[in-house]
């Protein structure tokens, strides 16, 4: 096969990384380099390190007790790629420009406006006419705006479990950050709410890098610019597209699965 | 067999709830119906005008007025003193504190939440001494000092309903602070405290109510069933309490004795007005958070 014209710029670069919880490994020898091509989705069976492969990338881990690391992590965060363990990069500026949803929506017990606002004005410090454009700028770009533009000041928790969702991602949105990371974001949702995050996420992928952890293949198949499957704390495969529209292969990695 | 157990268990629970509101509701009627009828001027301010009782111009004798202003100012400073103080060991605790640190500061608040009230006014009278014997010849038993060992003997309450409240947050709550590129400490001053409010308040409810009726502390710190109005921080002063104590102990008419129940009574309104205070500041807070 002839070799592109132009190879896709690399954003993520991880070499050798370990990752152990009370000397536990929980990610072992990871080495990857990750290309522009599309929406980055990870798979793999319930303790294979999905989860703490996207917390290493905004170096969420070492919230949790007993954490320790070995191995280095490059990110595309401005021009230049910036190993995120070792540059003067605070790590509060790293998790705002690499931003995160949960699997189930997280939103704050505040009204709709105040979820967003209050993350903006704390972390970007922002006067309050701009951070009313960047709300509504946000609230419009993940299809939020309409639904809610009446009702700003209630209660967020009063939303639907899908807006709500889209609310979170909204909020880390106004941040705008580099790389979205999504720990399957659709998870506690239904199939329709679940459609229309997934057609938000391909919107969004031509503006963000993003990576997602996601439990069905099916969806990763839809959304995917490229696979990667984990298994035991390790990286097993990285898939192209073409790969994984080959459905012999899908139906290899479905029994690996399994 | 099973039924059986579970019809048990179910009236066991219904009958305990029951005796618990029915007690409630005896004590209320009970003191209603004595306290109540001595309710008026003369309760209040004695033989003084009201307008003249409240400036201060007059001395009230043989009424509530000045221990309704001893055990207000009593709670006042000792909230000033505890409730900072509670709460910040309390988000110590939960977020900052670290084994084995942690477990001997638990142990050493769980060891002040079980010192008996009598023991802190003892602590409080020793010191008083100690001082008079070393650097304040003229130190005496004081409102400052009763507020101060009642700061002391609520102090537990706040720290542990804090410590709890901030521990009860969920681990995807937890994340969303740092997720965002908030500082640990913006996280607990904008995520994390707001969310637990209404744990906290509990707690401040609670150790209100607690300074408000304790006795056996301020009885060793400077309470003097006539004082009068408080005479500044360090004078003596009375208090409800140790009023409703005194009144029942050496009561010499009937009269008397009802007037100790209308004084529970007040006793009992206060520190409903002191929850309802508590539930409007967290009320305005909660409001304030979500202004823009």
């Amino acid at each position: 096969m002839e070799p592109a014209l132009t190879q896709p710029k690399p954003f993520c670069i991880i070499k050798n990384l370990h990752i152990l919880f009370h000397g536990k490994p929980v990610l072992q020898d990871i080495n990857l380099t990750l290309t522009d091509c599309g929406i980055t989705v990870l798979v793999g069976a319930s303790g294979s390190g999905k989860t703490t492969f996207l917390r290493a990338l905004n170096r969420l881990n070492e919230y949790y007790p007993g954490y320790s690391a070995s191995g280095q992590i490059e990110l595309a965060l401005s021009g230049t790629m910036e190993n995120i363990y070792q540059t003067d990069l605070q790590v509060t500026e790293l998790r705002r420009r690499v931003g995160m949803v949960f699997q189930s929506p997280n939103v704050l017990p505040v009204s709709i406006a105040q979820n967003i606002n209050l993350p903006l004005k704390l972390v970007t410090g922002l006067d309050r006419k701009k951070r009313e454009e960047r709300l509504v700028e946000v609230l419009q770009e993940v299809h939020l705006w309409n639904e809610v533009k009446d009702r700003l000041k209630t209660k967020a928790s009063h939303l639907s479990g899908g807006q709500q969702q889209r609310l979170c991602l909204a909020r880390v949105l106004a941040l705008q950050p580099k790389i979205l990371l999504l720990d399957e974001p659709t998870a506690s949702l239904d199939f329709k709410a679940s459609g229309r995050i997934e057609e938000l996420l391909l919107e969004l992928q031509h503006r963000y890098r993003i990576i997602a952890v996601s439990h069905s293949l099916r969806q990763a198949r839809r959304i995917a610019g490229q696979i990667l499957v984990m298994k035991e704390g390790r990286i097993e495969h990285l898939l192209k597209k073409d790969q994984f529209e080959n459905s012999e292969m899908l139906q290899q990695l479905l029994e690996e699965f399994l | 067999m099973r039924k059986l157990f579970d019809i048990f268990i179910y009236s066991w629970v219904w009958i305990s709830t029951l005796a618990v509101f029915s007690t409630v509701i005896c004590l209320l009627w009970f003191l209603l119906s004595r306290g109540l009828p001595t309710f008026g001027k003369e309760l209040f301010f004695g033989q003084a005008s009201v307008w003249e009782a409240i400036t201060g111009q007059v001395r009230v004798w043989d009424a509530l007025w000045p221990a309704c202003v001893g055990t207000l100012s009593l709670v006042f400073l000792a909230a000033l003193m505890a409730v900072p103080l509670g709460i910040s060991s309390g988000i110590y605790l939960a977020c900052f504190a670290e084994n084995p640190f942690k477990r001997i500061l638990s142990l050493s608040v769980e060891l002040l939440a079980g010192t008996p009230s009598i023991i802190m006014g003892l602590f409080g009278f020793a010191l008083i001494l100690f001082l008079r014997n070393t650097f304040f010849p003229d130190a005496n038993t004081s409102l400052l000092l009763a507020a101060s060992c009642l700061a002391l003997l609520i102090l537990p309450y706040l720290i542990f309903t804090t410590q709890a409240a901030l521990e009860s947050l969920t681990d995807e709550y937890r994340l969303i602070g740092p997720s965002l590129g908030l500082s640990q400490l913006q996280t607990i001053f904008h995520i994390f405290l707001p969310a637990s409010g209404r744990g906290i308040l509990g707690g401040v409810i609670l150790s209100l109510g607690r300074a408000a009726e304790d006795t056996a502390v301020i009885m060793l710190t400077g309470v003097i069933a006539n004082a009068g109005l408080p005479h500044g921080l360090f004078g003596k002063f009375e208090a409800l309490p140790f009023r409703i104590f005194y009144l029942a102990a050496e009561y010499q008419t009937p009269a008397e004795l009802n007037s100790a129940y209308g004084t529970a009574l007040v006793l009992l309104c206060l520190t409903g007005l002191l929850y309802g205070g508590a539930l409007a500041l967290h009320k305005t807070l909660e409001w304030q958070w979500n202004q823009h």
